[in-house]
């Protein structure tokens, strides 16, 4: 909305007085400006913007493919709350926000500080740890990750000679969920390297004059570090937590696209998929979708609410 | 300078909107001519492996042989993939000119018209089939509309690993008349006997059959009951799907059945396949899929138990329909295809069993039949079990094939022992009711 608001206001100012080219110029900048943006623009007005809203009329309807979509109200919204799938895969979802996400940001935190104090070879070490996350996206590293973790393969072996039961990961519901969150936390490179540019920027003289009294590193970590710290660890941590309600890749691959053993791999949104796609419901799945979106939402307001009890910005003081 | 820069952005906008233009832009442009061999490019897919491709290579090359003037260009996915594709493209209109079908999609396509009525060429002759039994024929006819027709039959068998069986010393019943007990004892006797292979993993007699939902409906038909009635409805309730499930209850206390967890992890194998299940039932055309691999040679097909004694029940199976797309803009060069590929006889001879026994009469000739051979196995045996099928085919409701994969997934669960028979059964039925409406 206020995107279009600002495209028409160029063309609403009365034509400028001789001799103020400098502001034809701006005008002329402004009008270029928007021609770059333009195939931005309509793609997205016409690839997201268009489609979601096709999919918020979908989700009133029952919509198979093949017949026209036939409008049924809220009976989509009234049959998920039913569906003991439906709430499978909050819960597996949730646990997996709910460990994952934390887990993975001590993670990144942790090796951002070793990294910080190191002087020799660091940016050899950097590369090395920030990798996980380049191939980690990628459909190939989670095949590898179910070629170890599967019965016989290398994690079950190592698990066997320490005395863990024998039997894969992959065919153990009580075991897939731990193998996802390693699969996650490992690929922790991403929020390290943000964590590493904050720590960056802590200016050092405050842990000299804590050191001046006589502070340790448990009390510089818990006063200086996390409070100079926090919105990076904000920003990372929103991030963070609306990409792990958005796993599907590693999910899908590791199931074979079912959701198992037992369900115990169904996350949302390969639920989602699964609905529209196999069991042919587009308007099941377009109502998922939509209470996805509303739930994200809900958290990402939460924790900006939350931020002002937590989060210190050191500008805010000027 | 100016100007230089507006020149840019126009150059950038137009390679923009052209590269999105691509997808969009279809390259059929052969006119609708009446002259019948004026040159037309038809598409056709199918599901199946790279075995499967290679025999439609094979076919293919033939037909162009035949036809110089139809070309054909192909696609090929694995099964579920397969459906997300078409059904794709049935919201699109844009379904291929002829597709491999199964019987549980067949109603789903059916709606709003998304497959061709092949009943006009059926009629003129284009497609012969007069090497075909009519009870076949009649499966692919909905709304008295001919929309698929079957390329062959399976019906289903018992394999039986004999190296297995012998090393867990359990004796196989006498499959003429035995029940589903006598299998069931069976399957104990070879578990509890604990042999293992050399990797150190035991032997088992099978895995639990009642998580598929085809021997379900098996046992339906032996128990007297119809499954499907022809107005959708059910001819079961949760009763008989707890007492199906419960024939294996003592068996998945006893852990005598194959481990689920071991077989997760197989996937797409399986016990039987990496030969540490004794035996498994299954449609009869999997034999040559068993044989590539378990890389056992002497898999033997017998028949499969039933609630009375020797009252088999069994049925045939249309498979591996083809059908047209209603949207094609070539139908007679569609029609063409599909006659060559049913009924030409050297199709029949490169295919084999692969994709269950030929039902055109000439094809099934044309399969060579070596003594002993996988193909001379199949067929045997289905003309050894001829008397024993009895029932049509159940006509699978819409939505079967949500249902099927539903029982397949809660099964699952029941051999996790994360669910009972009774959650099962109103689960499914929650579930059926929705995909059936």
């Amino acid at each position: 909305m206020t995107l279009t608001a600002e495209v028409t206001t160029p063309p609403a100012t009365p034509a400028p007085p001789p001799g103020t080219a400098r502001k034809r110029r701006q005008a002329a900048e402004t009008r270029a400006g928007y021609a770059f943006l333009a195939p931005w623009l309509l793609g997205f007005f016409l690839l997201t913007a268009g489609p979601m809203l096709a999919s918020l009329y979908l989700a009133f309807t029952n919509y198979n493919l093949f017949a026209p979509p036939e409008f049924t109200g809220l009976e989509n919204f009234r049959l998920l709350f039913k569906d003991p799938s439906y709430l499978k895969a909050w819960q597996v979802t949730g646990t997996y926000v709910l460990f994952g996400t934390p887990i993975k940001l001590i993670a990144a935190l942790a090796v951002a500080m070793l990294l910080n104090n190191r002087r020799r070879g660091k940016g050899f070490y950097r590369s090395s740890f920030y990798m996980p996350s380049l191939v980690g996206a990628s459909v190939s590293i989670a095949i590898v990750w179910k070629a170890m973790f599967i019965d016989n393969g290398i994690v079950d072996q190592i698990g066997q000679f320490f005395g863990a039961p024998a039997g894969g990961w992959v065919g153990d519901p009580n075991r897939t969920m731990p193998m996802l969150i390693l699969l996650t936390v490992w690929q922790f490179g991403a929020p390290m390297v943000i964590f590493l540019a904050g720590l960056k920027q802590i200016p050092n003289e405050l842990y000299e004059a804590a050191s001046v009294d006589g502070a340790g590193p448990v009390r510089k970590f818990r006063n200086i570090t996390l409070p100079m710290l926090s919105p990076v660890i904000f920003f990372n941590l929103l991030l963070e937590t609306i990409h792990a309600f958005q796993i599907f890749a590693s999910a899908f691959i590791i199931s074979n696209g079912t959701g198992g053993p037992a369900r115990s791999t169904l996350f949302y949104t390969l639920y989602l998929y699964q609905r529209g796609f196999q069991d042919f419901r587009m308007g099941y799945a377009a109502a998922m979708a939509w209470v996805l979106v509303v739930v994200i939402g809900l958290i990402t307001v939460l924790f900006f609410r939350s931020s002002k009890f937590w989060v210190h910005y050191s500008g805010e003081g000027k | 300078m100016k100007r230089s820069l507006w020149k840019i952005t126009a150059v950038a906008a137009v390679a923009a909107l052209s590269l999105t233009a691509c997808a969009s832009g279809s390259g059929d442009d052969d006119a609708p001519s009446t002259d019948p061999t004026a040159p037309v490019t038809i598409n056709f897919t199918w599901w199946g492996n790279d075995d499967r491709a290679a025999r439609y290579q094979e076919a293919l090359d033939l037909f162009k042989e035949q036809y110089p003037y139809i070309t054909v260009q192909t696609s090929f996915a694995a099964f579920p993939d397969y459906w997300t594709q078409r059904s794709t493209e049935a919201a699109g209109r844009k379904l291929p000119d002829v597709m491999q079908f199964d019987l549980s999609y067949l109603r789903e396509f059916n709606q709003n018209g998304q497959l061709l009525d092949l009943a006009k060429y059926v009629d003129d002759g284009s497609i012969d089939l007069s090497g075909y039994d009519e009870t076949l024929t009649e499966s692919g006819v909905l709304d008295g509309k001919t929309i698929g027709i079957p390329t062959s039959t399976n019906t289903f068998a018992m394999f039986q690993n004999p190296a297995v069986i012998s090393a867990t010393g359990a004796e196989f019943p006498d499959d003429a008349d035995y029940t589903w007990e006598d299998y069931n004892d069976f399957i104990a006797q070879a578990s509890s006997a604990g042999v293992k292979t050399a990797d150190g993993y035991q032997l088992y007699g099978a895995v639990d059959y009642t998580g598929t939902f085809w021997f379900f409906i098996q046992w339906l038909l032996q128990k007297g009951v119809t499954p499907f009635e022809d107005d959708g409805t059910f001819g079961f309730d949760e009763d008989d799907v707890v007492e199906f499930l419960d024939l294996t209850a003592d068996l998945r206390a006893d852990k005598a059945v194959y481990p689920i967890d071991r077989g997760t992890s197989l996937l797409p194998k399986g016990g039987f396949t990496v030969n540490e299940s004794a035996t498994e039932m299954s449609w009869d055309n999997f034999l040559a899929a068993y044989v590539a691999d378990s890389g056992t040679q002497d898999i033997a097909l017998a028949q499969i138990p039933s609630v009375e004694p020797g009252e088999k029940h069994l049925f045939f199976k249309p498979s591996m329909l083809l059908s047209a797309g209603a949207n094609t803009e070539h139908p007679e060069a569609a029609a063409t295809l599909i006659n060559f590929l049913l009924t030409d006889p050297e199709v029949g001879r490169i295919f084999g069993t692969s994709k269950g026994v030929p039902a055109d009469e000439e094809q099934r000739a044309a399969v060579e039949t070596e003594e002993g051979s996988v193909d001379a196995r199949v067929i045997a045996y289905e003309e050894a079990v001829t008397e024993q099928v009895t029932e049509s085919t159940p006509i699978p409701v819409k939505g079967f094939g949500t249902i099927e994969a539903k029982w397949k997934t809660l099964g699952e669960e029941l051999a996790y022992g994360t669910i009972t028979p009774e959650d099962f059964a109103s689960q499914w039925f929650s579930e059926a009711e929705i995909a059936t409406s």
